[in-house]
């Protein structure tokens, strides 16, 4: 029987080499290279699935495939490519290559049908994309995560300034890279320190350096420290390193701004890169080696907070925004910080959760809002749009399913994956209030993601149309709405893999998900992962009323009350004929929510401060060096200039120095010579 | 130069030197040899030259010298009349030239073709570095 | 017999006084003089050492070099008539075309 494990490679391999053949095909493929996207990523995720049914029952499988650099001496490390199968990275898999295929197909009425140009360089560009995101996902140790990581970044800065002959796409892309290259110098400089503490960088496996780091905390092994610190400071150090990396992909605070300025991309990419699995690679990043991070609980506690305040930082300025793409960004950002809240609080099922459901919502929501800018002929303003829901039913109804996802409304998936972050934030937060504080942020979140998201449905598809181009939409092919099915179907039922309120009420077994995490190598587990926590980072879970079915039951009731709390405001204010812009009313506050906080002014003084900082090198560099070479060269100058000045062309001169230097070495001679 | 009085002092200065160097090492000379007290030099470098067999002082081995001396005191002589030599119409006849342009005219003063672009300037003459 | 330093201080004075000519004239006949006088300085040594080794060889060496120093006063008066023919006066400061 060939087993699907084999085969590992060429998921990988698929959509590279789709991204070569539109590289070097291109105007000569039909449909510019689309045709070969499509089967590249139905054959990877036909290899995904089988790979997801052979890792049933707990096959871990893990192989080294090339060996780039071997070390010699003392510290023999060794840089390795190789693959890491186990309940995780399959699941991921099967979820980057779900969403790229209708990605693709997407892009057959997003960019095809709207008579695009340059199309070979955006399949290439996807191709490239897609391979990259699939060989990070597969990593089994942190350097090949990182080059992967590094490429998936270039690949959004390809795709972002796809329309390069314009003023703002080149710019957004390079703030991206910027950004995201900013928070990964920390991340390289994490991998450097892993490798130096414990001479491996592999994810699982007995001698990989999450147990290596547990070994070391028992003190059963010895690790390299710098100087004279501690274990445990050390480790949380690291661990803060590599979290920078993740900040800067994932888009938390401080690292967010790129996100917004994200959206000048084609929709497609918007959906792909920035919704479902670039910016998931930090928080995958996170859950690959959530062995490491629940060892330092300072290191944890850090990651719930800023993810928490992420979430309502983000939130709040999304509902400020006009353009429906936008609105959608800051959606992103914030979820992503539920995620990083639930990773805070040691729960891992509840943000690989809801990294899977917020995957198929937000891609959903993007093609949406894809599917409306094709009908508005390109005009994102939704105060521009309005009456839609008639003219573009199918699109109307996945678009709703996606937004009560997102607001998280019971029985839609969103609900069941949030309501577990904050549950489990909550039992945690009873014990630390850091996590308390995170919690909370999480919690105010939700009236005001239900709001906004509410606001752009009711702006864009209720009420009468506001424009001639509202009235009259361009209508679409199925290629766009096939997409939009698919995944309006899942976003309905994606929550119900792992409804542990349901269960825990009921006693009916109901967590797949969690069952699935479970399983897998040892060390990799989410159970492995709930022991790690309650030993090393002290986590325990508490309860409200002394029972378990109270707290839940308050958790899961604040929650969603607060959720529906957010959808009526919202369908008060705006879910009419002639809706105005009621955000006006917050005046002074609005300009603030409106300009992001002034956070990307502020990052551009400081980047404009260490133009300063290398204005001096520069004086440095110019002035002392330039000089002291300079100077040299004058030395030899000057002195020539002036020692010609001997020959003056009058006899009696020379005269005078041969009788001046006779006389001189006479005296030498004489004096030396005892002549005297 | 600087000062205008140094090439003078210079030369004094070494006349110094050469004074001190010469007194303090008098000591060291010894006795002069010196030459037979009677005989003339003279009188023997002619019985040499005529072969007669007079004198005490060896002279025979400087014949050769005194003879290539007379050769090139009567070179010297005869080059001194050819350099004064002028022609019949006064101009000065000789392997001097100047590059084609007499500067001074037959009667000795400076003839049209003298101008001080011959000259140097007395600023920088193409002596930039 | 005169002892022999003093011959030497006599022939050193001659050669400074003639060095003093050549620092300080500006015709070149009184240059050319004053060369002259230094060579007569060096063949006073010469003969000055000659009669202090008692050898001929001084005084013969002398008179070579009289006779080579009206040769080179030929040579000289050659290259005053260059002189004069090129700057028109016989004066040494005028020379000074090969300078920087």
């Amino acid at each position: 029987m060939v087993s699907a494990f084999s085969y590992v490679p060429a998921i990988v391999l698929l959509p590279f080499i789709s991204f070569l053949v539109a590289l070097f095909g291109r105007e000569n493929l039909p449909k510019k290279g689309a045709y070969g996207g499509i089967a590249a990523t139905a054959g990877s995720l036909l290899l995904s699935i089988w790979v997801f049914f052979s890792v049933r029952g707990g096959t871990v499988h893990e192989e080294t495939y090339y060996t780039w650099a071997t070390g010699v001496g003392d510290q023999a490390w060794e840089l390795t490519f190789g693959a890491l199968i186990d309940p995780l990275s399959s699941l991921m898999l099967v979820i980057v290559t779900l969403i790229a295929l209708l990605v693709h197909v997407f892009s057959l009425g997003y960019m095809n049908d709207e008579g695009e140009t340059d199309l070979p360089r955006y399949y290439a560009g996807l191709g490239l994309f897609t391979a990259s995101m699939l060989g990070f996902v597969i990593a089994d140790n942190l350097l090949m995560a990182f080059i992967f990581f590094e490429l998936v970044g270039l690949c959004s800065f390809l795709l972002i300034g796809f329309w390069y002959r314009r003023d703002s796409p080149p710019s957004a892309a390079k703030k991206a890279f910027l950004v995201t290259r900013f928070g990964d110098y920390f991340f390289l400089i994490g991998v450097v320190a892993v490798f130096t503490t414990f001479g491996t960088a592999a994810f699982a496996g007995p001698e990989s350096f999450p147990a290596l780091a547990e070994q070391a905390l028992n003190g059963t092994v010895d690790v390299w420290t710098p100087g004279d610190l501690g274990v445990e400071t050390w480790f949380t150090i690291i661990g803060l390193l590599i979290l920078g990396g993740v900040i800067g992909k994932s888009a938390q605070f401080p690292l967010h701004t790129w996100l917004p300025d994200a959206m000048q991309g084609p929709t497609p990419v918007s959906a792909l890169i920035h919704a479902a699995t670039m910016v998931a690679a930090g928080v995958y990043l996170v859950a690959r080696m959530y062995g490491f991070y629940v060892l330092t609980p300072t290191t944890m506690a850090i990651i719930a907070l800023v993810g928490g305040f992420t979430a309502l930082f983000a939130a709040t300025m999304g509902v400020v925004k006009k353009e429906i793409k936008q609105v959608l960004a800051y959606s992103t950002i914030s979820q992503y910080g539920y995620m990083m809240l639930a990773l805070g609080a040691g729960s891992y099922v509840a943000a690989t959760f809801h990294l899977m459901t917020h995957a198929f919502f937000k891609a959903l929501l993007f093609l949406g809002a894809g599917a409306v800018i094709i009908a508005m002929h390109h005009n994102e303003n939704m105060w521009d749009m309005g009456g839609l829901k008639n003219k573009m039913p199918v699109t109307y109804l996945t678009f709703l399913a996606g937004s009560l996802a997102l607001a998280g409304i019971a029985p839609f998936s969103g609900f069941w994956s949030k309501d577990e972050i904050l549950y489990e934030a909550f039992i945690y937060g009873l014990n630390d209030p850091i996590l308390l504080t995170g919690w909370i942020f999480g919690l105010l979140a939700v009236p005001v993601t239900a709001f906004y998201t509410f606001r752009m449905v009711f702006l864009t598809f209720h009420g009468n149309p506001r424009t001639e181009t509202a009235r009259n939409p361009e209508p679409l092919g199925w290629n766009v709405k096939g997409p939009l099915s698919v995944l309006g179907v899942l976003a309905v039922v994606a929550g119900f893999v792992n409804m542990v309120p349901v269960q825990k009420l009921t006693g009916v077994e109901l967590d797949y998900l969690t069952q699935w995490l479970d399983s897998g190598a040892e060390g990799l587990t989410y159970s492995g992962y709930n022991a790690l926590l309650a030993e090393y980072a002290g986590y325990e879970a508490g309860v409200v009323a002394g029972s378990e079915t109270t707290t839940l039951l308050i958790a899961a009731g604040l929650g969603l009350g607060l959720a529906v709390v957010g959808v009526l405001v919202a369908l008060s204010l705006y879910n009419v004929d002639e809706p105005v812009e009621h955000t006006d009313k917050l005046g002074g506050a609005k300009d603030v929510l409106y300009n992001n906080y002034y956070q990307d002014e502020f990052q551009v003084w400081l980047s404009a401060r260490t133009q300063d900082v290398a204005g001096v090198a520069d004086t440095f560099d110019q002035g002392v060096v330039d000089g002291v070479v300079n100077g040299v060269s004058s030395v030899s100058l000057v002195g020539g200039d002036r020692i010609r000045r001997i020959q003056t062309g009058i006899v009696g001169n020379y005269a005078l120095l041969l009788t001046l230097g006779l006389t001189a070495l006479l005296v030498v001679f004489a004096l030396l010579g005892g002549w005297i | 130069m600087t000062n205008p009085r140094l090439p003078g002092v210079a030369a004094v200065a070494l006349f110094g030197v050469l004074v001190a160097v010469i007194l303090s090492s008098a000591g060291g000379f010894g006795e002069p040899a010196g030459f037979p007290a009677d005989e003339s030099i003279v009188h023997n470098i002619g019985y040499a030259l005529f072969d007669i067999d007079l004198g005490e002082i060896a002279s025979e081995g400087f014949l050769a010298a005194f003879l290539i001396i007379a050769l090139a005191l009567d070179v010297a002589l005869d080059s001194a009349v050819y350099l004064a030599k002028q022609e019949e119409d006064g101009s000065v006849v000789s392997a001097l030239t100047d590059g084609g342009r007499d500067v001074v005219d037959t009667d000795g003063t400076l003839s049209a073709d003298a101008d001080s672009s011959e000259r140097p300037p007395t600023g920088d003459s193409g002596g930039e570095a | 017999m005169v002892p022999l330093e003093y011959y030497l201080v006599l022939s050193s004075a001659i050669f400074c006084i003639g060095l003093f000519g050549i620092l300080t004239r500006r015709n070149a006949l009184y240059f050319l003089m004053s060369v002259e006088l230094m060579m007569n300085a060096a063949i006073l040594n010469l003969v000055a050492f000659s009669l202090h080794w008692g050898n001929l060889t001084g005084q013969t060496f002398a008179l070579f070099a009289i006779a080579l120093a009206a040769a080179e006063v030929a040579v000289g008066i050659g290259i005053i008539l260059a002189l004069y023919r090129n700057f028109g006066d016989i004066d040494v400061m005028d020379a000074t075309t090969m300078r920087w």
